[in-house]
């Protein structure tokens, strides 16, 4: 367990994911002061190295959309910027209805991605060939494509906005569990662990899985619930799929990676909340098995070499807490992403950072606010395009 | 032999005589096929190094399936078998030319990233490199999966193995015995599974008469799922690999490589090896290929069983000796070695490399399982710990034999502890003899204090053969003040790979341990995911409880 340098601090950031640094980095750009990130377990231990590393602009809401085109243009230039290179490859994301219901939704879906101006295409069964010939059409009512989709390696990520923060000053403790905040009158002056505490005028609470415990932790009553999903990886195989593809029924998503690998998961239902151990189900394997092979008939023979599984943070309404908390002032919010908080990471940690040094933000607060969940009407818009 | 058959299969056009029950990689070894595969990064040539079914080394495409191990493919007439990542041959590949261009390795983690407008041609190449073998030609059927219910189930079928599969099987119950290999006739009550591995052993959750639950696959991708009351793990365990540059040539491989590829062990595939070790191992080795093995060199003591064989065939020893490098353009030709005391080099002419200087248990299985793991510095491998003899701290759960942490004087006996403590939980049990209080360091760690700064300027020494992952990369990675093998894991990729590690991370282990400045256990192990081995799709998915819904 490393403990902080000093004893007072700017900003503190709970969560060393790629919400946490990206946010610490921007705070750190823009000159906020001595930042401090602290993470219980290490770098990469949570959703940020577990996921399957797709970044789509195809949403329900506009608002996702537009963050979800800005991460794009993000992860294109992402090397010049980081140093590092997370092979961010545009082949796509292809949405696979089963029926005529799902077909719906996926050209409502379409409306809103078009509307933004992007180049989104609604397919019929026969067109999916030219895209990913390998796939069986059994079961496919129609699909939706948006070229500009695409996937990235998470870890190089990680490291390049990890090295750049550190570059620019911020302080990262791993080993170190935030356990709760220091207030006094409904502000917020002091972050505690075991043994200690900083003090420190906003805490971001970046914690992905963990954010619904420890904003708790902070006396503040929050929708988010952790739920388990799990993920595999196969043998590498010579490139063959371009792009992710995504199944609505059943939420699975799988790509081929840089390293030919496949990548992939599908939802099998676990208890909500946090486990111990982040370990896999017997269930799973022989669920996605199944899947796949029923999806890609000429991957029988292929090997599964690992699977593994990770948190969402999920919300009631599909959409992320961005933004301070209006019952505890210096209390900022960067969570709830589901299983979208990679994808979302460089457009919505922008508004973070600026919300924590109090300026203005582009989203709507009654989308993203917490606030849309304290009153007694629910939230009135909502994004459950959820898979992948 | 093959004479009156109708047809051969034939590997690269050319016709395989195998004689029954040999595999692929044997026949290489018998008819002199040095080079039969191209590593995945930079195209080094290699050739079967692990033997027992876990490295990369041997993929081949068989009947269009790709990624194929030949170490465990027997070949039969009509099969047509091809190379993998190699053009136009894996002796002579074009982009052979990619190791010595990229002499210092290739950092596809920080390059790559400029001119902007290069990315495409950047990703389509680095892309058309990835992966081994392509998709297969044809769809495979997937079969429905196996389901098995039994008191008893047991691991392995090796001595301790079979000592307690003899010993439950006079206390009546039924049984599952099943090994990744051949299992013998068993006695009554029990049913055997041979060739089918153990891919899967969570926690038990099951009701108390069946707790545990195991998901495997035979050889021919059928799956195998099994709800048992007691599991006994034997396991066993493996040659580890060890890090000097060159260990990825040709005719560097491990004890168990030089075992499984000659089962005639007069034509073993090498005349005149280096044997690396001093201990059991390395004593069985000289004794199995006699006449074959050159020199023995041990990275610490050697002990009096290799000395006494050694001097009766005159075979020179070199203890408390580093590997330095091996040697050759291609396969093996010397080994560069010196002296833990004076530090001169020397060379010693071989066409092998034995590597029996340290053996591993599996603990995979016990890992997933739960089970406490308990870390032995003086052989640098996790154990479970045990009480009451045999019972590891999951109740029903026996470890014996290697994986148990027992030598193999004691396997036997071990195995029958574990069926006897499952037959009646109040007998008495054998006592161990004690744990040696004093534990340690691992004369390996010494080593390689001694070999890293020596390093410097010689070949790529492959910490990860899999993924083509350099020992400069992991030193790299903790220069940049990444710390803990699950950080250095998912920075270099070291434990990636088809094998899951068994060839890398306990070196990088200990590496890390030297480089981070902590003992190995501070610096963390790496979660043992499912399937322990790699498994088949085909296979899994007929254990899917229902198929999945395809719409209407």
């Amino acid at each position: 367990m490393s403990r902080p340098a000093r004893d007072r601090y700017r900003v503190v950031v709970v969560g060393a994911g790629i919400v946490g640094l990206f946010t610490a980095y921007r705070l750190a750009k823009a000159g906020a002061g001595p930042i401090l990130v602290v993470d219980r377990g290490f770098l990469s231990a949570g959703a940020s190295g577990r996921n399957g590393g797709g970044v789509r602009q195809q949403w329900e809401t506009r608002a996702t959309v537009r963050l979800a085109r800005e991460a794009v243009r993000a992860y294109r230039g992402f090397g010049r910027e980081f140093g590092t290179n997370p092979w961010f490859r545009q082949g796509g994301y292809l949405f696979l209805a089963g029926s005529a219901p799902e077909m719906a939704r996926l050209r409502a879906v379409h409306e809103v991605v078009a509307a933004e101006g992007l180049r989104s295409r609604v397919l019929a069964p026969g067109q999916l060939g030219a895209i990913a010939p390998e796939l069986s059409g059994a079961g496919i009512a129609g699909a939706t494509f948006l070229a500009s989709d695409g996937t990235l390696y998470p870890f190089p990520a990680v490291w390049g906005v990890y090295e750049r923060a550190r570059e620019l000053g911020v302080e990262v403790a791993f080993g170190l569990e935030a356990t709760g905040v220091r207030s006094d009158a409904g502000r917020l002056h002091g972050l505690t662990y075991p043994g200690g505490a900083v003090a420190t005028e906003a805490v971001v609470n970046a914690a992905g899985g963990w954010s619904g415990e420890f904003a708790r932790r902070a006396g503040l009553e929050v929708p988010n619930v952790a739920s388990r999903h799990e993920i595999l990886a196969t043998e590498p195989l010579k490139p063959f799929l371009d792009p992710m593809v995504i199944r609505l029924s059943d939420g699975l998503y799988v790509s081929q990676t840089m390293r030919g690998e496949l990548v992939g998961g599908l939802t099998i239902p676990h208890p909500p909340g946090v486990a111990p151990g982040l370990g896999s189900s017997p269930e799973f394997l022989p669920t996605m098995a199944r899947a796949l092979v029923t999806l890609f008939p000429r991957l029988g023979s292929l090997s599964v070499l690992r699977a593994w599984s990770g948190y969402y943070d999920d919300t009631p309404d599909g959409l992320p807490i961005i933004g301070e908390d209006p019952r505890l002032s210096g209390f900022f919010h960067a969570n709830g992403f589901g299983g979208h908080g990679f994808m979302l990471a460089p457009a919505s940690t922008v508004r973070i950072a600026r919300s924590v040094l109090g300026e203005p933000i582009d989203l709507d607060p009654a989308e993203f606010g917490i606030a849309r969940f304290l009153g007694p009407r629910p939230p009135t818009t909502s994004e459950h395009l959820q898979p992948g | 032999m093959s004479e009156g058959r109708s047809a051969w299969a034939r590997y690269r056009g050319r016709p395989v005589d195998v004689r029954p029950g040999e595999s692929l990689a044997a026949w290489w070894g018998r008819r002199g096929v040095a080079i039969v595969q191209r590593s995945i990064r930079y195209h080094r040539p290699r050739a079967p190094f692990c033997g027992i079914g876990h490295c990369t080394n041997c993929l081949v495409r068989v009947n269009g399936r790709p990624n194929v191990r030949a170490c465990r493919y027997r070949p039969v007439p009509g099969d047509r078998i091809e190379t993998e990542n190699a053009w136009p041959s894996p002796t002579f590949d074009i982009l052979g030319a990619l190791d010595p261009i990229f002499a210092r390795g290739l950092d596809t983690l920080h390059g790559f990233t400029r001119p902007a407008f290069a990315r495409p041609l950047y990703h389509r190449v680095v892309r058309g490199l990835a992966g081994f073998g392509s998709i297969a030609d044809a769809p495979s059927p997937v079969r429905p999966g196996l389901r098995f219910e039994a008191d008893h189930l047991v691991l392995g079928a090796g001595t301790s193995g079979r000592a307690a599969v003899e010993r439950l099987a006079s206390g009546g119950g039924t049984g599952l015995w099943l090994d990744r290999g051949e299992v013998p006739n068993a006695p009554g009550g029990f049913r055997t599974l041979p060739r089918t591995t153990a891919l899967f052993l969570p926690p038990p959750t099951g009701p108390a008469e069946r707790p545990f639950r195991l998901l495997a696959a035979s050889e021919d991708h059928v799956g195998v799922e099994i709800r048992a009351r007691d599991v006994v793990v034997a396991v066993g365990g493996y040659d580890a690999s060890l890090l000097f540059p060159g260990n990825d040539r040709p005719g560097v491989l491990t004890g168990d490589g030089a075992l499984a590829l000659a089962p005639d062990p007069t034509a073993p595939g090498f005349r005149r090896a280096i044997l690396v070790g001093g201990g059991e191992r390395a004593a069985r080795l000289l004794a199995t290929f006699g006449e074959r093995i050159d020199a023995v060199v041990a990275p610490g003591p050697v002990g009096p069983e290799v000395s006494r064989l050694a001097s009766e065939r005159g075979v020179p020893i070199y203890p408390r000796t580093l590997i330095l490098e091996a040697l050759g353009r291609r396969r093996v030709r010397a080994v560069r070695l010196s002296s833990r005391s004076n530090g001169i080099p020397f060379d010693v002419p071989g066409d092998a490399v034995i590597l029996a200087h340290r053996r591993l248990p599996n603990p995979q299985l016990l890992f997933q399982s739960g089970a406490s793991m308990a870390w032995r510095a003086s052989s640098a491998a996790y154990y479970p710990t045990r009480s009451n003899g045999v019972a590891t701290s999951v109740p029903g759960l026996f470890a014996v034999g290697e994986a148990g942490g027992f030598d193999p004087a004691r396997a036997a006996s071990s195995g029958r502890a574990a069926a006897a403590s499952i037959l009646d939980p109040a007998a008495p049990v054998e006592r161990e003899p004690p744990t040696p209080s004093v534990d340690g360091p691992s004369e390996l760690e010494g080593y390689y204090r001694e070999l890293l700064p020596k390093l410097s300027g010689r070949g790529k020494s492959i910490a990860c053969p899999c993924e083509d992952i350099l020992l400069a990369e992991i030193v790299e990675a903790n220069r940049r003040g990444y710390r803990g093998i699950e950080v250095i894991k998912r920075y270099t990729g070291v434990g990636t790979g088809l094998c899951q590690g068994r060839y890398c991370l306990p070196d990088a282990l200990l590496v890390l341990a030297l480089l981070e400045g902590r003992p190995p256990p501070e610096v963390g192990y790496i979660t043992q995911r499912p399937p322990v081995v790699p498994a088949n799709l085909g296979a899994l998915a007929g254990l899917a409880a229902d198929p999945t819904p395809e719409g209407p």
